[in-house]
Formats: C-alpha cells, structure tokens, sequence
C-alpha cells in the first residue's frame, strides 16, 4: 500500500467522480484510475463500483475508508509538522473536556506536544458529551475527552483510554466521614448533590437505587460547584477518581466499587489531523492512565500534586 | 502464528500467556534469528501451516513488498509516542548518528518477540558504533508497555498510531480474511490492539536510516518468520558509518 494510491482513492470516495478526483490529485485519470485498481487488489476487493451514471463505494471501500483516512492524516501530519516549524506558526489545539473530566488529566499530555509543536496553544472547553459531539462535528473543537456516551455518531472516532471507578466525596464533618467505605444503604439514606447530565447517572440508579429513586440535593453540571456544596455539608457526590478535590473534602470508596466508567477520547472521522492534533491522539492513546487515576487515591495530596504540575 | 501452549522455550511466549509480572527470561544470544525460527516452526499446528503458507502466498502474489522504500530513498519523517506515551521525532533519533528502525508486528507474535530479544542483545553493539535503535509496533494503549514488561525489554518501542509511518515506509497491508480468521480463532483482536476496526499488519522490515536521512540498509520480507539478523544489521551499521567519517 503506498500513500499515493491511498490519496487518489480518497479523493474518489469523496467526489464519487474518477474525472474530478485525477483533476484533484493532478494526475491524468488512467493513472489514478490504475493506482485505485492496485490499492484494490491488495485490500483484497473492489473498493468503487463503477457503472456509467454512478460510482459508489462497495462495502469494503466504506469499511476501509475511517482507516486509511486516519493514517493518511497521520502521515501528512508529519510533514504539515515540518513547515509549520519552519513558518513559526501558531498550532491551536481546542480540547472538549465533559465537565466529570478533570484538565489536570491532560496536563501531562499538553506538556509533552509542547515540546515538538512549539507554537502549541490550546483551548480548553467544557460541555456535556452530546455538547462536545456538536462541537466536534461543527469543528469547533478538534478532540474530545468524555466519558460514557449514548448514541455515538459514525462519523465520531472513539477510543477507549482508561477506566476508572467512582467514590463518594463529602465533608469530613459529614456523619459517613470517618467510615472506611460506603455501602448501598448509607447511600439511600443520604443526600445526594445532583450532577447535571452525568454521563454514569444510569449506572448509579440502576446500582443503587432500581427501585426508589435517591434523595437528590442541589445541582450542578460544574464539579467544583458540586465540591464548594458538598464542602458545605449539602450532602454527598459521587466523583470520578481521578477527579483532583478540594483539599476541605474527604474521599471515601464505594463499597464492591459498583459503578465505573471508561474514559474516551473522539475526534472526527476524515478531517485533516493538525500536527497538534495528531500528537495530542497519539500520546492519549499511549499514555499510562491508570497511574494518574491510583495517584488520586489521597484527597490532600492530590490537590497539592496537581497545583504543581507544569502546564 | 502459534499458538504458543507449547512453545519450545518458555521465553517466547506470547505476552497474552504469560502471567503480568512473571521475571523476565534470560535471552540466549547463542543462537541466530534463523536458528530460533527453525524452533518456533516445530511448534506449528496443521492450522497454523495453512494460515502462514496462505498469508505468505498472498503477500507475494499481491506483490505488497514491492512498495516498500528501498536503499537510496529518503526516510520519512515521523513523530511517535513510545510506549510510556512520551514522543519521539526521526530528527532527534538520527540526529547523532544512524538510525535502525524495525517494524514488527506485534507482541503477540513469538517470531516477533524472538527478534526483540535478539535486537536487545544486540543493541549495546548498534550503540558502540554510534547507532540508535527503535522498534516499532502497530499496537497502542497499554500492548507496547505490557510487552515490555512481560519480556524485560529495555528497547525504545514505539507506537505506530493508525500506521502513518509504515504505510510511509510502504511495508503496510490489510490482513486478508482468511488470516483474520485464523488469529481471532488464536484470541488475537487485533481491533482493540491497534484501535482500529480495520485489521492492518506491517511487514516485518530492518531500515538502517543515514544520519542524514537516507535509506542506507533496508531488509523487507514478506515471509513474517524472517527477520534480519542482528550481526548483518551490525555490518550495515559499520558500513554507513566508515563511509560518513
């Protein structure tokens, strides 16, 4: 397979037109015509049907197409990479974050690009999951970071980057403070701050509460408002672990550990990849995630860890 | 390929088999790449036979290799996290003196990770004559770093996201059905491992890349059981770098 055939084939899938596509790729139509045949023979299929008033992509060319164009942005980025460093340009980076998902996550990450794309500035955005899908979809942002998400649409790439569990936080003058973890019953018997659009909501009520519904307090879509309340002695939240708290807010296990959640990164089908862009994926979908989440296990010290780490 | 129940040597295990934080093995640098693949041969089932001879046939029917960059192009240049998800440039990693970059394909494979340990063996020797070594994996999330571990690597492995180096390179193919079949029967899910719905492979391939970023040595062979040895690899290292002094 080689990157010429895979443009060529590309630009046929999205002007469904062998003339416009060569003219695109400035190539003569024999040769992007040839090159689109040997791609196809070493997919193992027709990728194009072609009849005289219409070209379509076969099954196999729309299976194969969200690949080869990821790696073919993949590729271009590298050079794209190249020129930008000459030209000095800025490389914005817009990053959805839902608002479960915490930024001190992506720090670390952010740090890393930095190095290799030195006109690197991000902007950070914060929204519910099917905020962030408009968002990307739009191209308003370039990725996403969520966690669960309902009815994800195809033209959205997704992957999985960690799972994590989720605990309660509360005052440590609330009356469940001091015990070592807690059980479905306290849970029923305890306010519960609301957090709007909650992405495990769900999971939580079919966990705990599949028959009466729980004494929800006040509400928020913000973590720290929901934070600030729970300090107060509102009642209890449930965070995700890697959540960074406040340092007046005590964290305590669900007993079993019954809810948890894996966190996902989105990005669009068949864009152009940024440089940014592209480094920023690759690190996520290498990076050790878990250790960020096990070094959260310690309120106080996680406040004080994050505040440190060099943006 | 295997399917690494009774492997001839313990150490050559698939990662899958082997319990996480099992020591590492010994590697036995005694014996050559070709010696060991004669070894991991004896292992194969009926099944196995056919799916490799099937796979092999195919890559050169299709003639796939022929796209591969040869000695004298340029190198593409590319950006990767390696396993721990800090990134790498080519500039950086040749910039003090050659570079052999290795595509395999995966931890999975033991052929693969038979030639890992001989290139770890090897790479105090690639290192002596001003060389630097990465291998490269289509894997991601946390395969590279489990790799490492289970084999006591101490490579620079790096991830080839969504194949954007190896396709430069021209040694990328779309693993055929019939071979797809046969690896999810062995509980290979090559989906989850690359984070990619379509099932792509490398074709195991040695570049030995000029300080100034040229193709100096390149060993691409579609038979995956093949791999280059490490002193031919040395030979070529010594090769580039009598010629740039």
């Amino acid at each position: 397979m080689e990157l010429h055939q895979v443009r060529y084939f590309l630009a046929v899938a999205s002007t469904l037109n062998f003339t416009r596509a060569a003219e695109q790729c400035n190539v003569t139509q024999p040769a992007l015509t040839k090159a689109v045949q040997k791609l196809e023979q070493e997919l193992g299929g027709q990728l194009i049907y072609r009849e005289r008033q219409l070209t379509q992509l076969t099954d196999l060319g729309k299976e194969v197409l969200p690949m080869l164009e990821r790696t073919l942005a993949s590729a271009e980025a590298v050079r794209r990479r190249a020129l930008e460093f000459q030209r000095k340009d800025v490389a914005p980076l817009k990053i959805g974050l839902a608002p479960s998902i915490s930024a001190s996550l992506i720090l670390d990450p952010i740090a890393e690009i930095a190095k290799f794309v030195p006109g690197l500035h991000v902007e950070l955005r914060e929204g519910a999951a099917k905020k962030l899908v408009d968002l990307l979809l739009e191209g308003e942002i370039n990725a996403a970071m969520v966690g669960d998400v309902q009815d994800m649409p195809d033209r959205i790439d997704d992957w999985s980057l960690f799972e994590e569990r989720y605990v309660a936080v509360l005052a440590p003058t609330h009356r469940l403070a001091n015990r070592p973890s807690i059980g479905i019953d306290d849970l029923r018997e305890t306010v519960l701050l609301e957090r709007t659009d909650c992405d495990v909501a769900v999971k939580i009520q079919q966990s705990y509460f599949p028959e009466e519904p729980p004494h929800l307090g006040h509400c928020s879509g913000h973590d720290l408002h929901l934070q600030h309340m729970a300090a107060a002695g509102f009642g209890v939240i449930l965070a995700p672990e890697h959540m960074p708290r406040l340092p007046t807010l005590k964290t305590i296990p669900l007993e079993g550990c019954p809810v948890s959640r894996e966190v996902r990164l989105l990005a669009v089908q068949g864009r152009r990849y940024s440089p940014a862009l592209d480094a920023f994926v690759k690190v996520a979908r290498l990076r050790d995630w878990s250790f960020e989440a096990a070094d959260r296990s310690v309120p106080h010290a996680t406040a004080a860890t994050v505040a440190r780490v060099p943006a | 390929m295997t399917t690494t129940r009774t492997p001839p040597a313990d150490r050559l295990q698939s990662i899958d088999s082997q319990p996480d934080n099992s020591p590492p093995m010994p590697s036995q640098t005694d014996k050559t790449l070709a010696r060991m693949r004669t070894e991991l041969m004896t292992t194969f089932s009926a099944a196995d036979w056919e799916s490799y001879n099937h796979l092999v046939g195919w890559l050169r029917d299709t003639g796939v290799a022929s796209h591969a960059l040869k000695v004298g192009d340029d190198a593409p240049d590319f950006l990767l996290p390696d396993a721990d998800g800090r990134l790498h440039s080519s500039e950086q990693l040749r910039r003090n003196g050659p570079l052999v970059l290795s595509f395999f394909r995966g931890g999975w494979c033991p052929f693969c990770t038979a030639e890992l340990y001989a290139l770890q063996a090897a790479k105090d020797q690639f290192e002596s004559v001003g060389a630097t070594l990465a291998v490269v994996t289509p894997e991601t999330r946390d395969f590279p770093r489990q790799l490492k571990r289970s084999l006591g690597l101490e490579l620079r492995v790096l991830s080839d996201v969504d194949y954007g180096v190896a396709m430069s390179y021209g040694v990328l193919f779309r693993v055929p059905d019939e071979t797809k079949a046969h690896y999810s029967g062995l509980g290979f899910d090559f989906g989850a491992r690359h984070g990619s719905s379509t099932w792509m492979l490398p074709i195991p391939a040695t570049y030995v890349i000029g300080g100034e970023g040229r193709i100096r040595s390149a060993f691409v062979e579609p038979d995956f059981t093949i791999r280059e040895e490490p002193s031919q690899i040395l030979a070529s290292l010594r090769r580039v770098t009598s010629t740039s002094r």
